[in-house]
Parts: C-alpha cells; structure tokens; sequence
C-alpha cells in the first residue's frame, strides 16, 4: 500500500512547532528588552504585542489541522492549514519589516520562520495534489 | 506680496529641519567664522590651521551607536606629514552586537522631538499645555481648581499634615517672602509646622504710605485662619506684641498691644509700617490649629526711603509643650548656639534660650562706630566651632575714674550676664548635673606688679574665651563634646593721664574652639576562632 503522506511534510511542521516555541519566546524576550532600553511608548508597543500574541494564537490550529491532514490524508484540513499559513506569513513579515524597532536577531529569527513557512507551503501544496489525484 | 506672505508664514510654520549628515556635523565649532583650536571638523579651518593642531578634541561623529550600520565621518591628524594634516574619512561603522537596531519605523526614536511651533489653530492648546508653572505628562491631573476636587478627599483631609499651606477664609495665610529678586511677593502660603523666616524689599513711598495695604498691620491679622482644613471652624489671629522702632534703630515693647495702629504720615514721616511680623500658631498633637498670634515690629519711614526691608518669621509650637530648640543631638552640631546656664541652689538652671538671648554663651559684637562705651548692648551668640574674634576702642581721658570704668569694660567684655555652666553635649538637660562643664575663669594681669606701694588700678582688656572640645562616640560618626572652657581676661594698668590728653586702648575679645580629640585607634572585632571540642568519652575503651 503506497504511503501518500508527505514525511518531510511531517518532520518540517514537527521542527515548526519546536522552532516556533523557541521564535515566540525569543521575540517576546527582545520585545521587553526594547521597550526597557529604548523610548517605546504605549501606542507603539501595543500593535506589536498585539501581532506576536495573534500570531501564537494562529500558529496552534494551523500546526495541528497541518499534522491531522498529512496523517489522516484529507486535503481540506491541510487546505485550512495553508488558509491559516497565509495569516502566519503576513504576520511574520510585519514583524520583520514594520515593527517599532527591527534588531538584527529579529530579523534572523524572521527569516528563518519565513523560508520554514515558505518550504512548508510548497509540501503542503504538493500533498494536497497527492491527496486529491 | 499675498503670495509673500504666505510663502514667509509656510517657512515659520516648521522648525528648521534637524542635520543629521555626520559629515556637516561638529560639536567642537563654537566660533562662528573663525577656527576653533583642535577642532579637526571645523569648515572655518584652512591647512595651515590644521597644521599648528596637537591632537583632535573630536575624532569621531557618529549617529547612534545602536544602530548595525551607520556612515561615520572620522577626524585624525597625521603628525608624521611635515607639515601635520588632518585626515577626514567617511566610513562606515558596523555595530558587531546581535541586538544592533537594523530598522526602525518609529521616527523619534533615535532622533529628539521637534517641537510644534505655535500658529493660530493650535495656541490655545499649547498654551493649555504649557501654560502654566509646571509641565506634566498628564495634563489633566494638576487641576488646581479647589472645586473640582473629589469630595470624598474632603473627609481624609480632616487635620493639617506637615507643608499643608494654612488655610484662611479667603485663600492661605500669606507670609511675604523674595520670589526669585529681593522683592516681597505675597503670594507664598505657609506650610504647617515649616519654621520659616524671610527677609524681603517692599518699595514705598511716604505719600502713599497709608493706602499701601502690606504696610498696615490690619493686612496680616484680618482674616482668621481655619482650624482643619475646609471647615468653618475659625482661629482669630490675635496680636501678641508690638515693638516700636525708631528711625535710629531703638525699639521699644509698647504696653498694651490692643489698640491697632494703622500707618499714617507725621512731619514728613510715615509712621506705624510693618517692618516686621513674627508668627506664632499653637496646634494639638492631631494637627488642629488652636491659637495664632503675630508679634509686629513697626517702624518709621522717612521721606527720601523708596524702599524698606521688611522681615516675616513663623512658628509652630505644640499645646502644652516648651520647645527647647537643642544645639546638637548629642554632640554639638557646627554653626548652632553654645548653651549655657547657671547653677543656683545646686542645680543647673538653663535660662530660656529662646527670648532671653542675655544668658546664652555671648562675647561682644564689633559695631561701626567702634566706640566701646556707646554700644553696650551688642553682643552676639557664641556658635559652636566658630572662632569669633571682636573689638572696640575705648578712649580714655583724664577725668575717667579707673574702678568705674574698669567695671564698665567688664560688662562690655563679658556682658550683663554671664554664664557659669557650659552645656557638654548639645542636648544636654537640665537635670543632668554632670553633663554641665563649669567655666574657669582666669585672670592674667600684663604688667609686672611695680614695686610701689599702692596698688595700681588695672583695668580689663581683652577677653579670651577658650572652648575645648573632643570627638566623642563611634569613629565613623564622633560627636562633638565640649571638655573645658576656660575665659581669661587680661588686664593692664592705667596709667594716670595729664589733663587734656586722651589715649585711645583697643579692647578684645575672642573665642577659640580647640579640638583636643586624640587621634581615634580604630579597634576591630576578634577574629572568630573555632570552637571544637571532641565529646568528653570521644576514645571511650581506650581511656
């Protein structure tokens, strides 16, 4: 019996979720580090908490609807992820390009999570075509 | 000239645009046109400038040093070029650290504020803003407008807390100090329990002398104070005292201090001005005001007097209490008053120190004329750690009687009341027997006893009066005590003077505090030993 699931679809959203853990505390981290070194007032740190918060809270159903897709071999969960995807990326160029302030690791840890972001898109779109034919 | 205008009024809308290209940047250019020493960045140099330099006051400008990567425009001088020039450089410094700013969208933060330049649509929030005395962030919270205040405040606030001003009826009690000049502004309240003293210019004139209101005592005493604050529970100041000060500086304690005594003009002269009002308010231990009462100084001004010194103090003293203002805590601290007292029937008897300034620790005070006989009454406080060192001449005829006068000039040395005990510790207390030194006085004569058979008549000439004093108490914080205090006083003979000659003495008098700590040892702790004992049947089967 041949195996549609992707495996490196697998170990890229499992590597995702431990890498993500490691992304949201590390940004949270320099975020409370700017704000005590640098002028950071209220208006400016309040958008920027408000976008990593939403992001964590858009990474959880995405990982798990991407893990339940690939191994159920349904196209509409993983479809969703790929929907959920999407907001994750528009998220995580905000934060590399239109945050308050941009430091040098931020913009590693961005874009690491984007090429992740961008490699899992491309599995995922190729799963789906699996899946479906 | 409409487009002019506009153009003129667009161009004063903005503050000037910041420079932030580092290669137009230069702190070190303060002349303008002219070349500033060892200024490597400064236009106005030319190369032979450069050349005379030693080194460059500033050899880097740069932004922000957070920032990953930034142009720098380096200045250095190559003294090994004959002759010494400088060398500009651009580059570009990298900041290596991984938290280096690689962006920002926030514009003001790496740069400061610029700040809004006022035009008709927004004067009259700026001036809202800005407005006032203070600044604050919060714009809304320094309301000061009594009414708008919370009522529920008005239930905690239900006695005066220390720097409270004192309220009246009509706003605070005023106590006219010097705001930023010398001249008086009445608008400074007073704080409860804040001691206060203020000297300050009022400017007058004798014409108006009567309609100018901070020259009437009615001013100072017409509104009564309230007991707690926001209550309608009033405290009438009454008048305790008015002194009278004549134009040659004699004062005078009137007898009876109810009749108000308003200023008028007399032969050219305004009489009955404030020239002084001494506060005195009463309050309980759960800061309620009792009692006030005010003790004036009024005074004559004469004709050509455009302005007068006028001076306010005030006092707060607690119901039942006598405050006995202390020189120290316990050693004495330098500058305040030496206390001392006398002993009648066995017990040291401190004299009032706070009216009746006679008894304290005093020597002669200089005047201006100089003349010992005419300016009896000047004496100042002796002040611990304060050498002091006064005189006057004394100009002796030959019709003065020498015993008179040399118990004359033993008054004007030592003063109507001199004092037999010297306080050890600043806080020393009455009762305390042993904490008082006794004053040892000393008599030096200066001229050898001569070989005639009456005594000659000596009389007194200088006073020394010697304090010494030791470091008492813990080494990192001694307290001043005092140990001994000696007072001698030399004398010398009079010789008898042909008439119509007259011979002018100096007459001295000093006080010296000498330290006579020995050198402290400072002593440490033992060290701590080990303390180990084996048990008492430690090699039991063997002993």
């Amino acid at each position: 019996s041949s195996q549609l699931s992707s495996l490196p679809l697998q170990i890229l959203l499992y590597i995702n979720g431990i890498y993500y853990t490691f992304y949201f505390l590390a940004t949270l981290a320099m975020i409370i580090y700017k704000s005590q070194v640098f002028s950071y007032p209220d208006d400016f740190l309040a958008p920027d908490l408000a976008m990593l918060f939403l992001m964590a809270i858009l990474e959880v159903p995405r990982l798990y609807l991407g893990f339940k897709g690939n191994l159920t071999e349904a196209e509409a969960p993983l479809g969703l992820s790929l929907g959920l995807t999407v907001g994750s990326v528009v998220l995580c160029v905000y934060l590399l390009l239109w945050q308050t302030y941009v430091l040098w690791a931020d913009v590693l840890l961005n874009a690491v999570l984007l090429s992740a972001y961008g490699l899992e898109s491309g599995l995922k779109v190729m799963a789906i075509a699996a899946f479906v034919s | 000239p409409a487009d002019t205008r506009d153009a003129a009024q667009a161009r004063v809308r903005s503050a000037p645009a910041p420079v932030t290209d580092v290669a137009r940047l230069c702190v070190c250019d303060l002349l303008v046109a002219q070349c500033d020493v060892n200024c490597c960045c400064d236009p106005d140099c030319s190369a032979e400038d450069f050349s005379l330099f030693t080194t460059c006051s500033v050899p880097l400008v740069i932004g922000d040093s957070q920032l990953c990567s930034q142009k720098a425009a380096v200045y250095s001088l190559d003294v090994e070029a004959n002759p010494p020039e400088r060398i500009f450089k651009l580059i570009d410094q990298v900041n290596p650290s991984i938290f280096c700013i690689h962006a920002t969208n926030y514009k003001e933060a790496l740069y400061l504020k610029s700040p809004e330049i006022p035009t008709p649509e927004n004067f009259d929030e700026l001036l809202e803003k800005f407005g006032g005395a203070t600044f604050s962030t919060e714009p809304d919270s320094w309301n000061l407008d009594t009414d708008a205040q919370n009522p529920s405040e008005a239930n905690e606030t239900s006695r005066y807390e220390y720097g409270v001003p004192v309220q009246t009826e009509e706003a605070f009690l005023r106590l006219p100090s010097p705001v930023v000049s010398c001249w008086c502004s009445d608008a400074n309240p007073a704080g409860f329990l804040v001691n206060q003293a203020t000297k300050c210019i009022r400017s007058v004139s004798v014409e108006k002398c009567d309609s100018i209101q901070a020259l009437s005592m009615l001013f100072y005493i017409n509104s009564s104070i309230l007991a707690v604050p926001k209550s309608s529970q009033m405290v009438n100041i009454t008048v305790q005292s008015i002194v009278v000060q004549s134009l040659n500086g004699m004062r005078t304690l009137l007898s009876s201090s109810d009749v108000l005594r308003l200023p008028m003009v007399l032969d050219e002269l305004c009489i009955n001005a404030v020239l002084g009002v001494n506060y005195h308010i009463t309050h309980t231990d759960t800061g309620e005001i009792i009692e006030a009462a005010a003790a004036f100084v009024l005074g004559a001004i004469s004709k050509e007097a455009l302005s007068i010194e006028q001076s306010f103090e005030i006092s707060f003293t607690q119901e039942n209490t006598q405050p006995v203002p202390l020189s120290g805590n316990p050693g004495y601290v330098v500058g305040l008053p030496v206390r001392a007292g006398f002993q009648p029937q066995g017990y040291p008897f401190p004299a009032a120190f706070l009216s009746n300034k006679h008894s304290q620790l005093t020597i002669l005070h200089s005047t201006s004329t100089q003349d010992c006989l005419a300016a009896q009454g000047a004496r100042a406080p002796v002040l611990f750690g304060y050498n002091m060192i006064s005189g006057c001449k004394l100009r002796i005829t030959a019709a003065m009687k020498c015993q008179p006068l040399a118990q004359t000039l033993l008054d004007v040395l030592k003063g109507q009341s001199f004092p037999e005990y010297v306080a050890s510790f600043g806080n020393s207390q009455a009762q305390d027997v042993l904490d008082w030194v006794p004053i040892t006085q000393l008599h030096i004569s200066e001229q050898m006893i001569s070989h005639t058979l009456q005594s000659p008549c000596q009389i007194p000439v200088s006073l020394e009066i010697e304090v010494k004093w030791t470091k008492y108490g813990s080494l990192v914080n001694p307290q001043a005590r005092i140990m001994n205090v000696t007072a001698t006083i030399t004398t010398t003979t009079l010789k008898q003077l042909p008439s119509g000659r007259e011979r002018i003495i100096p007459i001295t008098s000093s006080v010296v505090f000498t330290d006579i700590s020995s050198p402290a040892e400072p002593s440490y702790k033992a060290w701590p030993t080990i303390n180990i004992k084996l048990p008492f049947d430690f090699f039991y089967p063997f002993v």
